[in-house]
């Protein structure tokens, strides 16, 4: 995979092990390009969450590692910068199952999330009326406590704190994870807004396929630590493969993907 | 009348002396506040650090550049416990830094044993440990000066903190990383300079309640074992609030002395050594998050 300087990340053939032992990536490569949304789609265990964790150098906390291959963003090639200098570099992950400081206010865990940019008081409040456009329902609730809102508040709570850092990179981490339908869908269409209006190029890990690519440009279908298939957003929903094995339009019942693929060499 | 003054007295000195509590308490809170454990080394903080001082003024040092220079000395032991201890230890579970606190407990006592020796030293801080006369004579309650002392710096501490944690940048920082140190990680707080300032924090408050506690009662080891009495206190104020270490810990002094002046005898005295423990079980059995604890939030 040749870098350019349209994309905004590229990621060539990283290894990733917990422990010293427990390999989770084995060879996964894949490249967002600059002002774009890309999904990575894959059951649970099939390393999204690791790859979006190499991608913030937040594997460390985990005692995880990259072992091979390398990462590259904006630039830059992505080491063990720890994730508050890649906060610094515009890049902000949104961690799996939302994770609001509880007991914070609502408007307290998005100003949180200007932390690491030096702004004045009248600065932040202009931001923060900048992002509670985007996020009218957060606006009416920024008194609550944040660990008594609805999850699809909670997640909202989460993606406008990361905005708050003024990301010229998203990383989602299963945004729709829990949620109702009409939320997740609403949560979609802000990321989506988001992205067009602001530029924000987004790397998103989900296990809602559908959801997923009618709102990305691209998609990466990873299992157990490989990359399985890549391609534009619709053609992967219109592939046949994709449609059996993640989008349960099946006729002969579940599968593997490798089963797939080996029954079709076969 | 008599006997109402009297009560008044000896419940007044009780609150006062419970500041003394808080202040111990709110040390053991900061910690806990950061990074939800509890931290047993705080009693050979509050030893340490009154020692250190107290040495530095025989090594001829004023009073203000003895009590800068501990700061700054507590600064050190906080960097080198977050660079020491804390950083490896980083992700292990809250059990292992409850134990690694035990250790640096340890560490910190010999260390200011073996820098400045075991003998009982006297503080002076200038402050009489007897009533106030313009209050004998105008309300006729026996108030100490150090006891008012205490309560005034308690209280002083106690508001500045809170509005530090409220209204300022690392005040916010630090109650993010209190919630959920990995979503604080991840939106670009640092957690290691966080740490720090907690920990300096923590020294600072170690040193002016060792300065009341040694000013009292003498800078000497037992004001390790004292610091535990603490326990009590944060078990009724809740581990992690500042206004709960306040009320806690005047709720013990108050609650020890009234018992000890009118329930003690039928006990043959000495009460005040045990009654905190018993109330702090009382707590626990009926509320265990402590008065002003937050409370567990969890989304059904």
């Amino acid at each position: 995979m040749s870098a350019n300087s349209d994309d905004i990340l590229v990621i060539d053939t990283i290894e990733v092990v917990y422990d010293n032992v427990i390999a989770a990536l084995h060879d996964v490569s894949l490249t967002v390009p600059r002002g774009s949304i890309v999904a990575l789609l894959g059951g649970n265990g099939a390393g999204k969450s690791t790859t979006l964790k190499s991608v913030s150098t937040m594997l460390a906390a985990e005692r995880g590692k990259v072992t091979k291959g390398t990462i590259t963003y904006d630039g830059t090639p992505v080491k063990n910068q720890g994730p508050a200098e890649m906060v610094g570099l515009g890049m902000v992950q949104v961690l799996e199952g939302r994770r609001c400081f509880g007991h914070l206010t609502v408007e307290e865990n998005i100003i949180a999330g200007a932390y690491s940019r030096k702004l004045s008081k009248s600065e932040i409040r202009n931001d923060l009326e900048k992002i509670y456009a985007y996020f009218k329902r957060l606006k009416e609730r920024r008194k609550s406590q944040a660990g008594f809102t609805s999850g699809g508040e909670q997640q909202m709570i989460a993606v406008a704190r990361a905005m708050m850092a003024k990301p010229k990179m998203l990383l989602l981490d299963e945004p729709s994870m829990g949620l109702a339908p009409q939320l997740v869908a609403e949560i979609f269409n802000i990321v989506k807004e988001l992205n067009e209006k602001e530029g924000v190029s987004i790397l998103l890990a989900e296990q809602n396929t559908n959801v997923a690519l009618r709102n990305a440009d691209y998609g990466y279908i990873i299992e157990t630590g490989h990359v399985m298939l890549h391609g534009t957003a619709e053609s992967l929903l219109t592939d046949d493969k994709v449609k059996e094995l993640y989008l349960g339009i099946s006729k002969e019942g579940r599968k593997n993907f490798r089963d797939v693929l080996r029954a079709e060499s076969a | 009348m008599t006997e109402f003054l009297f009560f008044i007295e000896v419940l007044v000195g009780g609150l006062l002396a419970g500041t003394m509590y808080s202040l111990v308490a709110l040390g053991f809170v900061l910690i806990y506040k950061a990074s939800s454990t509890f931290n047993f080394a705080q009693g050979a903080m509050v030893f340490f650090a009154v020692l250190a001082f107290v040495g530095l003024m025989e090594l001829g040092l004023s009073f203000p550049l003895a009590f800068i220079a501990t700061i700054f000395l507590m600064f050190l032991v906080g960097l080198g416990t977050e660079r020491l201890v804390l950083e490896p230890l980083m992700n292990q579970s809250e059990d292992t830094l409850l134990m690694a606190t035990i250790g640096l407990g340890f560490v910190l006592e010999g260390l200011a044993q073996a820098a400045w020796g075991v003998e009982v030293r006297r503080l002076d801080l200038g402050i009489g440990d007897f009533p106030i006369p313009w209050i004998v004579d105008n309300l006729g309650l026996f108030i100490s000066a150090l006891d008012l002392t205490a309560g005034a710096v308690a209280t002083v501490m106690i508001v500045g903190l809170a509005l530090l944690f409220k209204y300022t940048k690392m005040g916010l920082g630090l109650r993010a990383v209190a919630d959920d140190p990995g979503a604080a990680s991840s939106i670009g707080i640092p957690l290691k300079n966080i740490m720090l300032m907690v920990w300096t924090a923590a020294g600072i408050v170690a040193l002016i309640a060792g300065m009341m506690w040694g000013a009292r009662a003498g800078v000497q080891f037992a004001l390790v074992d004292l610091a535990l009495k603490a326990l009590p206190v944060l078990i009724i104020g809740g581990f992690s609030s500042i206004p709960g270490a306040i009320v806690g810990g005047l709720i013990i002094g108050a609650t020890e002395k009234i018992l000890e002046v009118y329930v003690g005898p039928f006990f043959g005295g000495a009460i005040e050594g045990w009654a905190p423990y018993v109330l702090a079980i009382f707590f626990l059995l009926y509320r265990p998050e402590g008065l002003f604890g937050e409370k567990i939030i969890r989304r059904v």
